[in-house]
Order: C-alpha cells, then sequence, then structure tokens
C-alpha cells in the first residue's frame, strides 16, 4: 500500500510539471517560432531595406543610445545615493523610481504630454527656451528615459550595495577622497551589476510603443521608431512588420544571452 | 609630540571610554576579550567612527577635537590603517593596491612607481606585483596590505588583529617577520590582538581592554608585577621567555633563553626553532628548601619583592633573583607559613607541565 501511492502521486506531479513546462513553452515559443518562419530568409532581407523599415531601424538606433546614455548619467549617482544612504523620503523616491515598470506606458505618455506638451506644467519654461518636445525626435528620447531608467536604476543601486563596506573604509584610509572612492572603488567594483543595467535598459528602450506614439506621435523619419513602425506596417505591409519583429526578437534575445554569458557575469560570480 | 586619544563613544547600552597615549617609534599593543571594544577605538583613532567626546592627535596634528568641532575625515589623517581581513581591492594587482593611496593623492607616476617598487621589495612581493588578491596566500595578503598602508609613511599605524586571519601554521612564520618589521619601523604603531601572547610578544607597552574601557597600561613587567584585574592577572601577568628550543628527549624539551634554560614539553614540530614559553605566576611553588620531587624546574635566589595582588588582596605577587627571573604568585597564609621577607632565599619550582609553549 505504502509502497505504490506515493508512485501514484509521484507520476502525477511528473505529468503536471511536464504539462506545465510544455503549455508555457508554447505561449512563449510558438508565436516567437512563428515570426521566424514566416519569410524566407532572402525575402527577410529584402524587406529590411525597405525606406521604411530603415529609417525606423536608424532612428530607434539613435534614440534608444541617446536614451541609454541619459539613463546612465543621471541615474548613477541616483542609484549611488540609494544604495549607499538613509535619508527621509527615501522609500518614496524608490518607489517613484519603480513605477515606469508597472505603469501603462500610454499613461506614461499622456503623462509626459501634461508635464511637457505645449500647454503643459513645464511646457511654458521650455517654450521661453526654444524648446518644443511633443511629436520630436528628442521627445521620443524622453519618453524612453522615462520607461527604461528603472531597470537601470534598480540593477545598479544593487551593485553598489553589494560592495562591501571594508573596501570603502580601506580607501578612505589611503587617503582617497569620496569622489576618488567612487570612481576607483564603488563603480568598478559595482561594474558588472551597471553594465547589466544598461543593457537591460536600452533593451527596453528599443521595444518602447505606448509612451512614445502618446507624447511623441508616429511620424515617419522623425517619431516612428521600429514598434511603431511595426505597428503601422501591419495595417499595410504584413511582411515589413514581420521583418522588422524578427529583427527585434533577435536583438532582444541578444541582450538578454548576452548579459549571461558575458565574462564580467562569470566575474561576478567569482568575487562573492 | 606622539599620538594620544581620549575619547568616548556610546552605541546602545555599550560605552567606550579609553585614553591611551604614545611617544616614539614603539608599538602599543590593545588585548582584550572580542566586544571588548578594541576594533571601535581603532576605528576612531583612524576617523572612520565619530567619537561623541574627546580628542586625539597625532604629532603636532590634532585630527579631532569635539570640544572645539575639529574631526578631520579619515583621508586626511596621517594614519594607516590594515583592518583584520586586509581589505585588499579585489579588482586591482598587487602593484594598484599599494599604488592605490599615491594615486590618490596624485603623486607623479614615476614617484608612484618607485616608491611601490620599494614598498614591495621591502615586504618581499615584488614577483607578486601582477597578482590579483584572490591568488595570494594569506601571509602574502597581510604583506600587501602592509606594504599598500606603509608606502603613504603614516606616522601612526594601526594593525587590527594582523595574524588572526591566518591559519596556524602561517601565523607562526608571519609572526616573526612581523615583530621584526614592528621593530625596524620609524612610525608608531598601535596593535589590537585577542592573544594576551601575542601581546606580550609584539608590545613594548601593554594596554588591557575590558567591557570598553582601558583598565591598565604598562610594560610586560608592569602587568606581571602589578596586575590591576584578573583579567590582566590571569592572561597578562604571566612569565614570558623567548628562546630556541636545544635539546629534545622523551617528550621533554630544553628551551634555552637569554635568561637561562627551561624543561618544557616537547610541543612537537621540527627543528630547533622560536619558542615562547609562558608559566602562569600560580604554578610556581615556592619552598625554603631544596624541594625533592617530580618538578623539572627548579631555581634558587632570593626575593626581591612582595606585592598583594588587588582586588582580592589574598594573594600576593612574589618577584624573584632567579636565572632566569620568576615572578610567582602565592596565598596570604603562604607568605606567612614561608615566612617570606624580601631578601630572604628561595627555591621556585615548577613542572614542565606547567609552562604552555607557543611556537
Amino acid at each position: 500500500m505504502s509502497g505504490t501511492r506515493p508512485q501514484v502521486g509521484e507520476v502525477l506531479a511528473r505529468t503536471a510539471a511536464i504539462l506545465a513546462v510544455g503549455l508555457l513553452l508554447c505561449l512563449v515559443a510558438l508565436p516567437l517560432l512563428s515570426l521566424l518562419v514566416k519569410l524566407p530568409p532572402a525575402e527577410l532581407w529584402r524587406r529590411l531595406r525597405e525606406p521604411m523599415v530603415l529609417s525606423a531601424l536608424r532612428l530607434s538606433a539613435v534614440t534608444s543610445l541617446g536614451a541609454t546614455v541619459a539613463v546612465v548619467v543621471l541615474g548613477l549617482p541616483v542609484a549611488f545615493l540609494l544604495a549607499t544612504k538613509e535619508f527621509r523620503g527615501k522609500r518614496v523616491i524608490e518607489t517613484m523610481v519603480e513605477l515606469p515598470i508597472v505603469l501603462p506606458p500610454t499613461v506614461a505618455g499622456v503623462g509626459l504630454l501634461l508635464a511637457f506638451g505645449r500647454s503643459g506644467l513645464a511646457g511654458g519654461a521650455l517654450q521661453a527656451l526654444g524648446i518644443t518636445l511633443p511629436f520630436t525626435t528628442l521627445a521620443v528620447v524622453v519618453a524612453q528615459v522615462f520607461v527604461s531608467v528603472p531597470f537601470f536604476v534598480s540593477s545598479a543601486a544593487a551593485g553598489f550595495a553589494s560592495v562591501d563596506r571594508r573596501y570603502l573604509d580601506a580607501a578612505a584610509t589611503l587617503r582617497a577622497p569620496p569622489a576618488y572612492r567612487f570612481f576607483r572603488v564603488s563603480l568598478p567594483l559595482a561594474l558588472p551589476s551597471v553594465l547589466a543595467g544598461a543593457a537591460m535598459s536600452w533593451a527596453r528602450a528599443l521595444g518602447e510603443f505606448g509612451a512614445t506614439i502618446t507624447f511623441a506621435g508616429n511620424l515617419l523619419g522623425r517619431t516612428q521608431t521600429m514598434p511603431l513602425a511595426v505597428y503601422t506596417a501591419l495595417q499595410t505591409d504584413v511582411d515589413a512588420a514581420v521583418a522588422l519583429s524578427v529583427l527585434l526578437v533577435i536583438l532582444s534575445f541578444t541582450v538578454l544571452f548576452g548579459l549571461r554569458l558575458a565574462p564580467w557575469a562569470s566575474i561576478a560570480r567569482i568575487r562573492r | 609630540m606622539g599620538f594620544e586619544a581620549a575619547v568616548s563613544k556610546r552605541f546602545g547600552d555599550f560605552t567606550l571610554e579609553a585614553a591611551l597615549t604614545l611617544a616614539g617609534a614603539e608599538t602599543l599593543v590593545i588585548v582584550g576579550e572580542s566586544g571588548a571594544g578594541k576594533t571601535t577605538l581603532l576605528r576612531l583613532v583612524a576617523g572612520l567612527e565619530r567619537p561623541d567626546r574627546g580628542r586625539i592627535a597625532v604629532n603636532a596634528a590634532v585630527l579631532c577635537d569635539r570640544a572645539s568641532g575639529i574631526d578631520e575625515p579619515p583621508w586626511r589623517r596621517p594614519v594607516g590603517y590594515v583592518s583584520q581581513d586586509y581589505a585588499l581591492f579585489p579588482h586591482l594587482t598587487v602593484f594598484e593596491n599599494v599604488a592605490f593611496g599615491l594615486r590618490a593623492v596624485r603623486r607623479p607616476s614615476r614617484e608612484v612607481r618607485d616608491r611601490v617598487a620599494r614598498a614591495l621589495e621591502r615586504m618581499q612581493i615584488s614577483d607578486l606585483a601582477a597578482r590579483r588578491p584572490r591568488e595570494l596566500s594569506g601571509g602574502q595578503q597581510q604583506r600587501a596590505a602592509l606594504a599598500r598602508a606603509l608606502v603613504l609613511e603614516p606616522e601612526l599605524l594601526l594593525l587590527d588583529e594582523p595574524l588572526s586571519a591566518l591559519d596556524l601554521r602561517t601565523r607562526q612564520s608571519v609572526r616573526g617577520e612581523l615583530r621584526r618589521l614592528l621593530a625596524e619601523l620609524t612610525c608608531m604603531t598601535v596593535y589590537v590582538t585577542h592573544q594576551p601572547v601575542e601581546a606580550m610578544v609584539f608590545g613594548d607597552r601593554i594596554a588591557a581592554m575590558e567591557a570598553g574601557a582601558v583598565t591598565q597600561v604598562g610594560t610586560r613587567d608592569d602587568l606581571l608585577r602589578h596586575p590591576r584585574s584578573s583579567y590582566v592577572a590571569a592572561f597578562l601577568g604571566v612569565n614570558l621567555f623567548r628562546g630556541r628550543i636545544v635539546e629534545r628527549a622523551n617528550g621533554v624539551a630544553r628551551l634555552r633563553s637569554a635568561e637561562g634554560d627551561l624543561s618544557i614539553v616537547d610541543p612537537g614540530g621540527e627543528g630547533e626553532g622560536e619558542a615562547f614559553a609562558v608559566i602562569n605566576p600560580r604554578e610556581i611553588a615556592l619552598f625554603r628548601e631544596s624541594p625533592r620531587g617530580s618538578a623539572q624546574n627548579c631555581f634558587a635566589g632570593t626575593v626581591a619583592e612582595l606585592i598583594p595582588e588587588p582586588p582580592h588582596g589574598e594573594r600576593v605577587r612574589v618577584a624573584l633573583h632567579t636565572n632566569p627571573p620568576l615572578v610567582a604568585e602565592v596565598t596570604d597564609q603562604a607568605v606567612v607559613s614561608l615566612g617570606l621577607r624580601e631578601g630572604m632565599e628561595v627555591y621556585a619550582s615548577f613542572k614542565a607541565t606547567g609552562i604552555e609553549v607557543f611556537r
């Protein structure tokens, strides 16, 4: 009796696990696979050279890289402060920085429009400086920064927080003032997390759609990035949409897979 | 001139209250059990913690004076600090670790190269310059950490339990090297340890620390003759001899020190290396006549001094003119029954098993 029951339970559990894994794989892998097999490679290559696709590609490259630079420059001090200092309202700031992860991007877009639009809260000030944001390439970058900054800040902050206090103390007694300590000790030791955060935030910026179309519109060559071009092409030229989608899948996969294989990922493991 | 610190700091219900002074290029060892506040005291001196009250001065410079609002940050203090686990930067080579402080104060690169090379050579780790800390043994890491601190020519060097991260075997060989190095140093050194023997071996002067307070500061001889707390009496106020093992037979060895020979239990190991013998004064029995019995160590001499031992006052320390010189501890009753007084001839005897041997 006691010999058979656990076996039945065992078999049931195993079947359920296999089913779950299979179903989830289908759900995630099947759409990806469908994209990959839709067009023969030659056709894919031809579609990728269409003017609309090329212009979206160029725009996406420029804006996502620009956004990533801005995210790193603005996010590094924030991440360092959040990781190393205690101050009033820290929890609130942490939550605000994380909020864009869960916020619908369209909500972000509306918010950006109400803040930096012509009649927005800061719109007047911007206009006085001769800057009009909405429906410009710069607006695309701003939207991408908004949605991608949390990925960088949380990863970099985790990196800074994991730097052992002993090294900073040692550096302080070796005549190193705070700025020197940051660049020579904190940053190098947190580098794996900082780079991973930058890569994640770049991938997120590259895929950004909702906030962009709301705040920056869908103007060919100016604000129509790859995700927007996919959406537009779908209504007229399905094959072009597929070609762009395949490219996005490959890029995103490469970034995530690369993060797992990167040499500094293994360095980080050794150090712990 | 010299080093002066009188500081206090509270953490919850623990209060640290300590005063220390150092004159020349001597080594002061702070010894106490873990939790006594030794590391905190070093961190206060290094500037890594801020005292609630007090003043810290090194030579002409006042580093901290809470009353007048002076509090130099650690990077502006002429103080070197080597922490218990050395804290070598894992992302930098040994060379870059040692160069770190010189680069932080923007010394020209030629000077950096020369001074680092000299520091590595002095610590005999020139061949390890290109290695990362994780590729070094414990003893090598310690030398790299010392080189990194010393290359900045600190006026005061703080060493926090420098031997405790090493395994027993390494510790024995490193201890000798470290003692030679400290003797050569021209800076003042404060050395923290929880090992009484280490304190006695390294300290020109020894400060006993108990529950956040320095209970006694003095030379080894002061602590032996006039222990002022039961901790000092039990662990620091002991007879210590440094010597070499010159003979071994049947589990008994002969330790030859500058002051005389002792029979000790053979500590094993090989060769005739350096060893330390510690004899607790309570292990030494005193007799008016030459004793006959199993005690392997017996020395004749005169009573030099009788010192009642506080805080109990029921025991008396007896300093003897013997070869080697010894301090014994006996009860009040023994003093009366033996009729002990200064200048009197006595025999001091103790068994080889009553000697603790450290190598």
